[in-house]
């Protein structure tokens, strides 16, 4: 045994190369966690008044699994928080004043700042649990909105326990405005705020606007202030420093800090330390690492920058090494929650970046830095942050697709995600139809779309469309369906053991054993559907109005236009394109429960409607027989069935239409659809009731838009194709929403293909591979997650799992180490199937 | 012939469809694999693709013993046996009832009959996917053309709609036949197996002149025609049997001789044995049951050899798995068994 593991660690697992001395350092000395003597864990900070609150629960909503915890949390960051002396006028300041005062405080006065041996790049600590500011009179009001009767987090939590899903205004999720503040540095971004003030009137510089102005003009200048006491600390190791080299490079650091983010940036490693601190003060002012602030294009942003600096005389290696510095700080974010175990790494994260993709004209954008970025990547991996993103597209050249498929050959996955631009921009072209904004996003913008989070499409620097914030299970409304809009099962609590009485929650639809057609079956279903998607609208609503009145984040808000034009917050719908997303989950569960009701009930008549909710009821003990049939008889989503995969399209279109409709109350965002389905479908499954397609409670739902576990017998094309229809395939006659591509989901949808490695044993399957992926341009979704699996290793993994901390998993998008995932969800990762090519 | 002339024309009977086929020609392909064959090789890796007609067979680890099979069977075939479904050959008809009704499909019938239409439907589905790797589609089987007619009208219309087209045979038809299908298939896939035709007829039941001479043909078809403009020769590399030297040489002399420099490619598969169980499962005994797998070290000596025998030495690859990919090739298999 010990000689097979010896073994498949010495040929499997993917290991950092070519680092140099000083990386190398860095890398080893982060993956050392909890035993550092320096790291970046939260540390709190309060105003000192007795009924002070840090912790900001509404960004856990989405965490089913921090909801027993909420309470314990908040309590033990205002027992750990540290005082902070207060401005003289602090509590005559409006909230957002407040805040952006404190924020900015703790930051430059409170927090020490360090640097690391070696490291490039200033900008340390970020990880803050800060003050919300509030006065005795707004702590309770905001207590009795989140834990009164009708609270956010009661809502929240009646949504969950009854199987609907998770919902919650969460932070990060978009793509700030580096372009622009790297070109017209803060120094820009003050004047225009100046400005904007200047243009307010009375009434308005007196009221919110005003408020919202001058806190984001006080948040314009921390990163100047930090910046300044790092340039100090860099100029003190300098004078210490007996190395020429390191002194000099020391010093190069200081004068960078010198000039940047003030000023605008002018050679790459200033351009680079500006993005640094540009992007860790989000995270400050969030009070959230690292969910989903992503950086959008860099490989072209970053590449004036690099273009300068590589003709006047950088060394591209050493361009590179101050990208892997880079890398190193991004994922210091984890330490947030370092003692939690497992060096506080969590699947949660995403700080993501993106490469290559189309430009203006349809032209391929891939340029040396996308080339020396992803070396930066293979040379770096497996390591978690920043996650990369390479954009996909008719005309991508064959050169970048050898990089990756050589990449993927020698990690044991994808160490990115690939997005796919035409069925991508379809879905962006759509979204601006349905919201009427083409003015904002329209065939001459569109390719400057990019991901944040893994997958999820916006626009850069003026959007914020809460990509993370619904998470609906799409299956609730065929168990209401079936129900006439009750739960099946009694809710019981778990802690408590009592048991709820079974609500009319949804529309009375009818005693479903009636139904004499499918059709009436799928009437029932088109009203839970409405129901559903509304009650989740309404769920939300009270955790946005809850953010946008006590929880304002001025300094991203400075980073993303449409906040200083219309005077509100980036909380209260400031961004210039400001949706929030539905999310599906369980999308394939659900069309193969409805395939298999129409299939078992109305087309072979194998059972009753009747019989089947009993047996649902059940657990489908007692049924083994129905539920072999439903499982292995009925039509499936995923085999590239016409039949079936027109059900999905039905489906699709249904909550797709039904989400258009709905509009924040609070803060005038209009609900759009993706799916993500992060890791619910795994948790859910024990929520959830069991389900038509044969499974039952207690199994996984379905993930994101993938066929059902273990129902893509026909292969990745299939699977693929499968997929690409769901979405809405390509228009008939050309009149596509881009180029003939149809995509119902702007927001885009996570695909996770399991390849075998023999898919890619040698230079001929190589190419097939390669093809593959330009048919996937053609055929496919959004997005694809390459997996692959070695079954033989990850059981392996299971039992010594000492020997495989390195080994990476793709779970739905996310990028995990194996061992830290759950028994269970290692098991789904080994069950599924492995294409192989032979 | 008479086989299928006594099946309905206008259907084929298809042993399986496999999409994102990497092995059976170039690019991405899809392989229709056709049932029914014109030899019998000991070795035979796909005993359920020989008869044209639909067999029956049993997957014990999907079975819930519910017991439905038993109580559908027109036939009374099925037994209940303390070590699972006994199928009895005599009195299954292959009809399909069992299968069709069993829940967990643990009784599956092999062999399935599409119609033209419905064929090329199924395999135009991953056209995307062949433009973007120079892929199409393959027949296969079994021997693609004991269905003669339909394979035929089949490529005929994959010939229209534009796909590449591939046949791969192991050359054992008429020369009618092989005429009339050339004109339709961009490329061939032409199994020698051995090269002495009594060690022929002795491996798989007939001698191997007519399939030389269908060599000979389709290399002077190219020649003529242009048509079909590829031609791979495969051997299987079996242990005892085909893993010769004196026979890779033979055929190597006979590539070199007789067929015009038309084959741009020469595969060498090696020997696997991951078809143990499905002869378990249909009830047949395999003589290789118990055959080792060749060792890497062997393969790439003959395929030096085979190098050494053509005019073209780049021409010879080969592929397959060996002794040390052993571990690793059963639990692929056994994951495949389970999740499928």
């Amino acid at each position: 045994m010990s000689v097979l593991t010896a073994k498949e660690t010495q040929h499997k697992i993917k290991v950092a190369k070519y680092l140099s001395p000083r990386i190398s350092w860095l890398r080893d000395y982060y993956f050392k966690g909890a035993e550092r003597a320096w790291n970046n864990e939260f540390t709190a900070w309060s105003t000192g008044t007795p009924w002070d609150i840090q912790f900001q629960e509404l960004t856990y909503y989405i965490i089913p699994e921090v909801y027993v915890f909420l309470q314990t949390m908040r309590a033990s960051y205002r027992q750990a928080a540290r005082n902070v002396k207060l401005h003289k006028d602090f509590w005559s300041w409006s909230l957002p004043e407040r805040r952006a005062w404190f924020v900015k405080e703790v930051m430059v006065s409170y927090l020490p700042q360090d640097m690391l041996p070696g490291d490039l790049l200033a900008g340390g600590r970020f990880n803050i649990q800060t003050s919300m500011c509030l006065t005795r009179k707004e702590t309770e009001e905001y207590d009795r909105l989140t834990l009164g009767k009708d609270g956010a987090r009661t809502k929240m939590k009646w949504f969950h326990d009854h199987g609907y899903g998770n919902s919650g205004s969460t932070s990060g999720h978009l793509i700030p405005g580096h372009e622009r503040a790297l070109k017209l540095g803060w120094k820009g971004i003050l004047a225009d705020l100046e400005t904007k003030r200047n243009r307010l009137n009375k009434s308005e510089q007196n009221g919110s606007a005003g408020a919202q102005i001058r806190a984001m003009m006080t948040s314009a200048t921390m990163s100047k202030e930090l910046a300044a006491k790092y340039a100090n600390l860099c100029r003190g190791l300098s004078a210490k420093q007996s190395n020429p080299t390191r002194k000099e490079e020391l010093s190069q650091t200081a004068r960078n800090l010198d000039r940047v983010p003030w000023e605008p940036a002018r050679t790459f490693w200033e351009a680079v330390q500006a993005l640094w601190l540009n992007h860790m003060l989000v995270m400050s002012d969030e009070n959230y690492p690292g969910p989903g602030v992503s950086f959008g294009r860099i490989d072209q942003y970053l590449l004036p920058y690099w273009e300068y600096s590589l003709s006047h005389g950088m060394d591209r290696e050493f361009g590179k090494e101050i990208l892997k510095c880079f890398w190193v700080h991004c994922n210091t974010a984890y330490d947030a929650m370092i003692r939690n175990g497992n060096q506080g790494i969590t699947a949660g994260f995403g700080q993501l970046i993106t490469l290559s993709g189309v430009g203006k004209d349809g032209q391929d954008m891939t340029n040396d830095l996308t080339y020396a970025i992803l070396e930066v990547i293979d040379e770096m991996t497996p390591i978690l942050e920043p996650k990369p993103n390479v954009r996909l597209h008719r005309n991508s050249p064959d050169k970048l697709l050898d990089k990756i498929v050589d990449m993927v050959s020698s990690s044991q996955g994808a160490p990115f995600l690939l997005n796919f631009d035409e069925r991508s921009m379809a879905g962006m072209m759509l979204e601006a139809k349905k919201a009427g904004i083409t003015h904002l996003v329209n065939e001459s913008n569109a390719h400057d779309y990019a991901p944040v989070g893994c997958l999820e499409n916006t626009m850069v620097g003026n959007d914020r469309s809460g990509t993370v914030d619904n998470n609906l299970n799409l299956l609730k409304a065929v168990e209401l369906a079936l129900t006439g809009g009750k739960d099946l099962l009694p809710y019981v609590n778990r802690i408590t053991g009592k048991t709820e009485e079974i609500g009319q929650d949804g529309p009375a639809t009818g005693d479903a054993a009636t139904f004499k057609t499918w059709d009436e079956f799928w009437n029932a279903y088109e009203k839970q559907t409405r129901y559903i998607v509304q009650k989740c609208a309404e769920t939300y609503e009270f955790s946005e109005a809850l953010r946008s009145k006590f929880f304002t984040t001025p300094y991203l808000s400075c980073l993303v236009k449409g906040c200083a034009e219309k005077g509100l917050d980036i909380t209260q719908g400031g961004a210039e394109i400001s949706f929030t997303t539905l999310e599906a989950v369980t999308y394939a569960t659900t069309v193969d429960s409805l395939l298999a009701i129409k299939y078992l009930v109305f087309d072979k008549k194998a059972c009753t409607m009747a019989e089947l909710i009993n047996a649902l009821k059940a657990n489908w003990r007692g049924h083994e027989k129905l539920q072999a049939i439903a499982k292995n008889k009925a039509p499936k989503y995923g085999r590239d069935d016409d039949a079936a995969d027109e059900m999905a399209a039905r489906v699709m279109s249904l909550w797709c239409e039904e989400t258009w409709k709905h509009k924040t109350a609070s803060t005038n965002r209009r609900f759009r659809p993706g799916m993500l389905s992060w890791n619910y479908w795994a948790g859910d499954g024990y929520v959830m009731a069991a389900s038509a397609d044969g499974r039952p409670m207690g199994q996984f739902l379905s993930n994101a838009i993938c066929p059902s576990n273990g129902a893509d017998i026909n292969g990745p094309t299939a699977n693929a194709n499968s997929v690409g229809k769901a979405l809405g395939g390509k228009a008939t006659y050309g009149n596509g929403d881009w180029d003939g591509y149809l995509n119902m989901l702007p927001n885009g949808a996570s695909h996770t293909i399991t390849f075998n490695p023999s898919i890619m044993c040698d230079p001929e399957h190589k190419e097939k591979f390669k093809a593959f992926l330009r048919g996937y341009v053609e055929n496919g979704g959004t997005a694809l997650q390459l997996n692959m699996l070695d079954p033989e290793m990850l059981r392996d993994a299971q039992k010594h799992p000492q020997d495989y901390r390195h080994l990476l998993v793709r779970i739905t998008g996310y990028n995990a180490y194996f061992t830290t995932v759950g028994k269970e969800l290692q098991n789904e990762v080994i069950k599924r199937i492995s294409h192989s090519g032979m | 012939m008479s086989e299928q002339e006594k099946s309905n024309i206008s259907e084929g009977v298809v042993l399986e469809i496999q999409r994102m086929s990497t092995e059976d020609g170039p690019g991405i392909r899809t392989t229709v694999f056709f049932k029914g064959c014109s030899l019998k090789c000991s070795w035979c890796h796909n005993p359920e693709s020989i008869s044209l007609h639909p067999q029956l067979h049993w997957i014990g680890s999907r079975c819930i013993g519910c017991k439905t099979c038993r109580d559908v069977c027109p036939n009374g075939a099925l037994l209940f046996t303390e070590s699972g479904v006994l199928i009895d050959r005599n009195m299954c008809k292959g009809c399909g009832t069992c299968a069709e009704a069993c829940p967990s499909n643990a009784l599956e019938l092999l062999g399935k009959r599409w119609t033209l239409d419905s064929l090329t439907a199924e395999v135009v589905k991953d056209r995307a996917y062949f433009e973007k790797s120079g892929g199409g589609v393959t027949v296969s089987g079994g021997e693609p053309t004991v269905q003669a007619k339909f394979v035929e009208d089949f490529l005929m219309r994959l010939q229209k709609a534009g796909i590449h087209t591939a046949l791969d045979t192991c050359g054992m038809c008429s020369r009618d036949v092989l005429d009339r299908i050339l004109f339709h298939v961009d490329m061939v896939l032409f199994d020698i197996k051995e090269i002495d035709a009594d060690k022929h007829r002795q491996f798989t039941g007939k001698p191997n002149e007519k399939i030389l001479e269908n060599l000979v043909r389709v290399s002077e078809h190219m020649l003529i025609c242009s048509q079909p403009d590829h031609l791979w020769v495969r051997t299987p590399i079996i242990p005892g049997a085909t893993a010769r030297e004196d026979n890779i040489r033979g055929i190597g002399k006979f590539i070199a001789s007789r067929l015009h420099d038309t084959v741009s490619r020469w595969d060498l598969c090696a020997f696997n044995n991951l078809c143990r169980d499905k002869y378990v499962r249909l009830g047949l005994d395999w003589p290789f049951k118990n055959a080792e797998l060749l060792t890497k070290e062997f393969m790439e000596e003959l395929a030096e050899i085979a190098r050494d025998s053509v005019t073209k030495p780049e021409i010879v690859r080969w592929s397959g798995s060996t002794k040390l990919d052993e571990d690793k090739g059963e639990s692929r298999h056994a994951m495949l068994e389970t999740s499928l």
